[in-house]
């Protein structure tokens, strides 16, 4: 008993101190590299803009070295009551700021920052091509009155691909997510029955779920295996996600009656056709748009600061030209591109610079020429 | 023993530095008890503010909901866009994958812990303790994992549709049996089957213990009286030691009804309103950590609230109950056999 507390102790002293050297070699060169008087930046909120957040700051330590910036993705509700708390500088969320939240936190302002598409994946047998599906399918198929692949609503989208007579199991997220909201979103969108039934919103009660077809997943991940793992099924991701993972995601028929992919430009293009529909809050739903070369599910992430009541001008500013860097410089709008993300078109980031010109520390403009 | 002239005045002589020592020794004991009183009454404390937190921050949700919350309905609702919340379906779920794993563990646990105690050969004995308590320290993610990608596909999928197209075809068990099976495999089966692995070594481990704590002169004197070893382990070992193995099994369903991580991975995490262990479900602890990250208004998260409340409730009666249990069983055995 005694010889073997003995091994247990000898294993932990020398798993101590493995941790502790490679502490130390981790942490001294960051802080050597690092300059004294920098400043430190905390954000935390949606984890649906994480990779290209991830992405901007860390490039935008060779813009800025002075300045170091950390964003946690938490999840949007976090990072809105984070920002309330003042226990973080910026958050970053996918669902809007609630009246209750805007009275607690006094003088918050959300501001788009990106926008990310949301994209069905699939696994049907037999099935190599990339399928085509439109928005009153995958209503059809979220509320479970299409039941099989080969049914003719999704055939005759897709004449040359040979549809099993298979059941589909439609898989949705567990957690509550923006991704879903923005899903949901487009799905109120297609169809005014899903609308008022179902609605839209971070979680969702799914009538596919109700028929006994439906399967949860918990984040991207856990949808993407359960599709993976489940033949004749179906269910959405983040493209970025899709993109990083190589999964192979379905076309859409938008609004305007075209076949499109998901990328950048149909994003932008998305964007574009909601350009002049900007709330006062400066928040929008941009699904199902009208545009030629739109994506349907689409939508943007945000990032809330407070507007007159930050009190260090110095980080302030640091966090301002970091913002305006993501939203205008062209390598920022090529990183975020690349990751399934697409940053606002010239209609849209005028209005968001304007807002952002607006920030005050101590009453004076944080952002001097805009 | 003090051979000085003092002795005889009758004045007492200064006491000796070793009895100083003894004289504080004695007074610490003292501050100690006083010490571990407080960290006991601590544990007590932080048992009530856990369960007044929840109380209290779910006030909103039991004034809307009421008794309906709990109410056992098959079309429970649990619609964050409308404010409609009902708690059936978890508790169901909760309830189900836990007495399942239970079902399954036990049996299985004592077979393990009887063969490591009893007939297993020494040389074996060390080996096979000490994989079975590898087993119980494997992350319960790994669990999940293992289980989505391994488990469900090549074992509880072909097993449902089994059990689904036998014991789902028959009169009564068909509520709990009817199919289909997901071709994923994801449901309360795939819950209730990953959480008797997660579930055995530790109720194993400590049986195993128990058994190897019963006297050896009980064994003898069975031994002596004529009794075969299998008698010798089912009329003897097993009485002796019930109160610490059922000790054992609440360890295993405690931990059973707080798995959080693997069996949201292989849960389904759909409400379907059926009772069936063949479709996929919810359960309690899963619907928290899912959605209370997210739970953008107040309704939805005080709802998630109250679920843990009815978790730490639904908890705290189980281990009540299980301790009567232990305390009847207890009792049971004649004191003298214990000596």
């Amino acid at each position: 008993m005694l010889r073997k507390y003995n091994t247990l102790f000898v294993v932990m002293m020398v798993t101590a101190l493995l941790l502790s050297a490679c502490g130390s070699s981790t942490s001294t060169p960051s802080s050597t590299s690092l300059p004294a008087s920098s400043v430190q930046i905390n954000g935390a909120g949606a984890t649906f803009p994480l990779p290209v957040y991830t992405e901007w700051i860390y490039a935008y330590q060779y813009v800025d070295p002075s300045v170091t910036l950390n964003y946690q993705g938490i999840g949007s509700g976090g990072g809105k009551k984070a920002i309330i708390d003042n226990t973080v500088d910026f958050a970053g969320s996918d669902s809007l700021v609630t009246a209750d939240e805007y009275t607690a936190g006094k003088d918050l302002q959300m501001y788009p920052m990106v926008a990310g598409a949301v994209v069905p994946i699939y696994n049907v047998e037999g099935v190599t091509q990339t399928l085509t599906l439109d928005g009153n399918v995958l209503v059809g198929i979220y509320n479970a009155s299409i039941t099989k692949w080969n049914d003719s609503a999704i055939a005759a989208l897709n004449p040359d691909i040979n549809l099993p007579d298979k059941s589909i199991t439609a898989v949705h997220r567990s957690d509550g997510s923006g991704t879903t909201e923005i899903f949901t979103n487009a799905l109120s969108s297609f169809s005014a029955d899903w609308k008022s039934k179902v609605g839209a919103g971070t979680s969702v009660e799914w009538p596919v779920d109700k028929a006994g077809n439906g399967i949860g997943g918990k984040g991207n991940q856990g949808v993407a295996a359960a599709v993976q793992n489940t033949p004749n099924s179906i269910g959405y991701v983040e493209l970025s996600y899709a993109i990083a993972n190589k999964i192979a995601y379905a076309n859409m028929i938008n609004k305007a009656g075209n076949k499109v992919t998901a990328n950048a430009d149909s994003l932008a293009s998305a964007m574009n056709d909601f350009a002049n529909t900007f709330t006062d809050e400066l928040t929008n739903i941009i699904v199902d748009g009208p545009g030629v070369n739109s994506w349907p599910i689409a939508g943007y992430t945000y990032i809330v600061l407070h507007t007159t009541s930050m009190t260090d001008c110095v980080k302030a500013q640091k966090l301002l030209d970091f913002l305006k860097w993501a939203l205008s410089d062209a390598g920022a709008a090529k990183r975020a591109a690349d990751l399934g993300y697409s940053v606002l078109p010239d209609a849209v980031r005028t209005q968001v610079l304007a807002k952002l010109g607006a920030v005050t520390c101590n009453g004076t403009p944080v952002l001097s020429n805009s | 023993m003090d051979k000085s002239p003092h002795s005889l005045t009758g004045r007492r002589p200064a006491p000796h530095w070793l009895a100083h020592l003894r004289l504080a020794l004695h007074y610490g004991d003292r501050p100690w008890s006083a010490l571990t009183i407080g960290m006991a009454l601590l544990t007590i404390l932080l048992m009530l503010s856990i369960g007044l937190l929840l109380w209290g921050d779910s006030s909103q949700a039991r004034a809307a909901f009421g008794l309906s919350f709990l109410k056992p309905t098959s079309d429970a609702s649990w619609n964050p866009v409308s404010g409609n919340f009902q708690a059936w379906p978890f508790i169901y779920g909760t309830l189900a994958t836990s007495l399942m794993s239970l079902v399954l563990a036990v049996p299985i646990s004592l077979g393990v812990a009887i063969f490591l105690a009893e007939l297993c050969p020494t040389w074996l004995r060390m080996p096979l303790g000490w994989l079975f308590e590898l087993l119980a320290a494997i992350p319960s993610v790994v669990y999940g994992l293992w289980g989505i990608f391994v488990f469900l596909p090549t074992v509880v999928e072909p097993m449902g549709n089994f059990l689904a197209s036998t014991l789902g075809e028959l009169p009564m068990l068909t509520l709990f049996f009817h199919g289909p099976m997901p071709a994923s495999g994801s449901s309360l089966l795939a819950a209730g089957l990953v959480l008797s692995i997660m579930i055995t070594p530790t109720i194993a481990a400590i049986t195993r213990d128990v058994f190897l704590a019963v006297p050896l002169t009980q064994r003898e004197a069975s031994l002596a009286l004529g009794a075969t070893s299998w008698e010798t382990i089912w009329k003897v070992l097993l009485p002796y030691g019930m109160s610490g193995i059922l000790g054992a099994v609440i360890l295993g369903l405690g931990r059973a009804l707080g798995e959080t991580m693997a069996v949201t991975m292989v849960v389904g995490n759909s409400i379907g309103g059926s009772l069936s262990l063949m479709r996929p479900g919810y359960t309690m602890s899963s619907i928290i950590a899912n959605e209370f990250a997210e739970a953008v208004t107040v309704l939805h998260s005080q709802a998630l609230i109250e679920i843990a409340l009815v978790l730490f409730i639904m908890t705290l009666l189980l281990n009540i109950l299980a301790r009567l249990l232990v305390w009847r069983v207890g009792r049971g055995i004649p004191q003298e056999a214990r000596a």
